[in-house]
């Protein structure tokens, strides 16, 4: 037998020991819960819809802030601001357009029709971007710097989407409707 | 020493059915690979991006049975007692930290060309998702910490259960915030797939559910192994220390 069974001496420490790992699991959990509820609360506030921004711009005011929106096919134009590459075109929720103007190159899958999620704030000023014709038109536009994409949950191939373009088309695709008005 | 050495190399925690199953996991994977490759059709707004999907989806539902049977193990802790449902809660919860890892990382990947981002802190359910395994991660940090084996499993239930909370939260956070979220809604029963992809889908599923029973069974029948282990061990050291007590001639009185 090679297993030593001389009795240990007391261990003072042990107590603290077990206390300062109960008070750091603790304090841990305690982070954990903090973000978790600043996360849900937050997220009740991630992003504003167009239509909410758009009601909401004068509270927003000049801060940064996140704006979701479709974009409208019709309205994508690539062009200048000043001297840097921007991609201008409006977005729509509910009814309501937004004017954009983002800074830099898009998204990958940006395209018309899918959703984007865009960081950045009011301009008091209609959009200078040659080509670009506004569908909101208000006087004002969102200037973009970061854009992602909020695909949705349909994953078709090419001839379902054939087939799902041609169903929206007899319907009257949102696009159309909203370029035609 | 010997009679332990002997137990320990004689156990095992293979069966004939484990191995069969292994075979079948990995017949599955293999099968998985060929139809997430070479038959499920791209998509077309994703084109072979939306291949993660095979590997994401069901990465993410074994993360919430894996946690799920954590909390009840935990509980079952709590209530019964019973070793048998702490080694269970401590078996998924170490596998449902791979599982929960594996959905992060490759939610991480997918987001990349799809989303135009890795990561969003402003999202919900990304971020829920993390806080569990963080949360997960420190149950078994928890577990490892040591002490007296019924404190720690103690211990580790409560933090089970609490990290359990979370599970619903992350499930249904793309409805409950469901204009709010970057995060697309369930694609199992809200998404419009194609058949081949649904099936792969479904597939992809069934593999990960067979893999998480093989690595349960294994899982656990080396945590019951560690258990009779440390029986034995004291058995021993109790046993010694008897022999050692009858031989003293001082009576073995302790100082």
């Amino acid at each position: 037998m090679t297993t030593d069974l001389t009795p240990l001496p007391p261990r003072p420490r042990y107590a603290r020991r077990t206390a300062g790992l109960a008070v750091t699991v603790a304090l841990v959990a305690t982070a954990a819960v903090a973000v978790l509820v600043v996360n849900l609360v937050g997220g009740t506030l991630y992003f504003y819809n167009a239509d909410e921004a758009v009601e909401e711009r004068a509270s927003i005011g000049d801060r940064r802030f996140t704006l979701q929106g479709t974009p409208i096919g019709c309205s994508i134009v690539e062009g200048l601001s000043g001297n840097e590459s921007v991609v201008a075109f409006s977005v729509m929720f509910a009814g309501t357009a937004v004017d954009v103007v983002h800074f830099g190159d898009p998204a990958e899958l940006f395209q018309a029709d899918v959703s984007v999620v865009l960081d950045g704030g009011w301009v008091e000023q209609s959009p200078q971007v040659a080509g670009f014709a506004p569908l909101a038109n208000d006087g004002w536009h969102f200037a973009s710097d970061r854009m992602r994409v909020k695909h949705d949950n349909d994953y078709i191939n090419r001839e379902g989407y054939d087939e799902r373009l041609a169903r929206s088309a007899e319907a009257g695709g949102s696009t159309e409707v909203v370029c035609e008005a | 020493m010997k009679n332990i050495a002997t137990s320990v190399d004689a156990a095992t925690t293979k069966s004939r059915a484990t191995q069969i199953l292994g075979f079948v996991v990995l017949f599955g994977v293999l099968a998985l690979i060929l139809l997430g490759f070479f038959a499920a059709p791209e998509d077309d707004e994703q084109r072979d991006a939306v291949r993660m999907i095979f590997v994401h989806v069901p990465s993410a539902f074994l993360t919430y049975a894996a946690f799920s049977v954590t909390a009840a193990g935990s509980l079952m802790w709590l209530w019964k007692r019973s070793r048998w449902w702490d080694i269970v809660a401590h078996s998924a919860a170490e596998i449902g930290v791979i599982f929960c890892g594996l959905t992060l990382f490759t939610g991480s990947v997918w987001g990349r060309p799809t989303w135009n981002t890795y990561w969003d802190w402003g999202d919900v359910r990304l971020v829920t998702t993390l806080i569990l395994f963080l949360m997960m991660v420190g149950y078994l940090a928890l577990r490892a910490a040591g002490g007296e084996e019924n404190a720690v499993a103690t211990r580790a239930a409560v933090v089970g259960l609490l990290a359990a909370v979370n599970i619903p939260i992350i499930n249904r956070s793309v409805e409950w915030w469901a204009n709010r979220t970057l995060h697309q809604r369930s694609s199992l029963t809200d998404g419009n797939l194609e058949d081949l992809t649904l099936f792969t889908l479904v597939v992809g599923i069934v593999v990960w559910v067979l893999f998480f029973v093989w690595a349960m069974i294994h899982r656990f029948r080396i945590g019951w192994l560690e258990h009779q282990l440390r029986d034995i061990e004291l058995q021993a050291a109790i046993a010694g220390r008897r022999a050692e007590t009858a031989n003293d001639p001082t009576g073995g009185s302790l100082p």
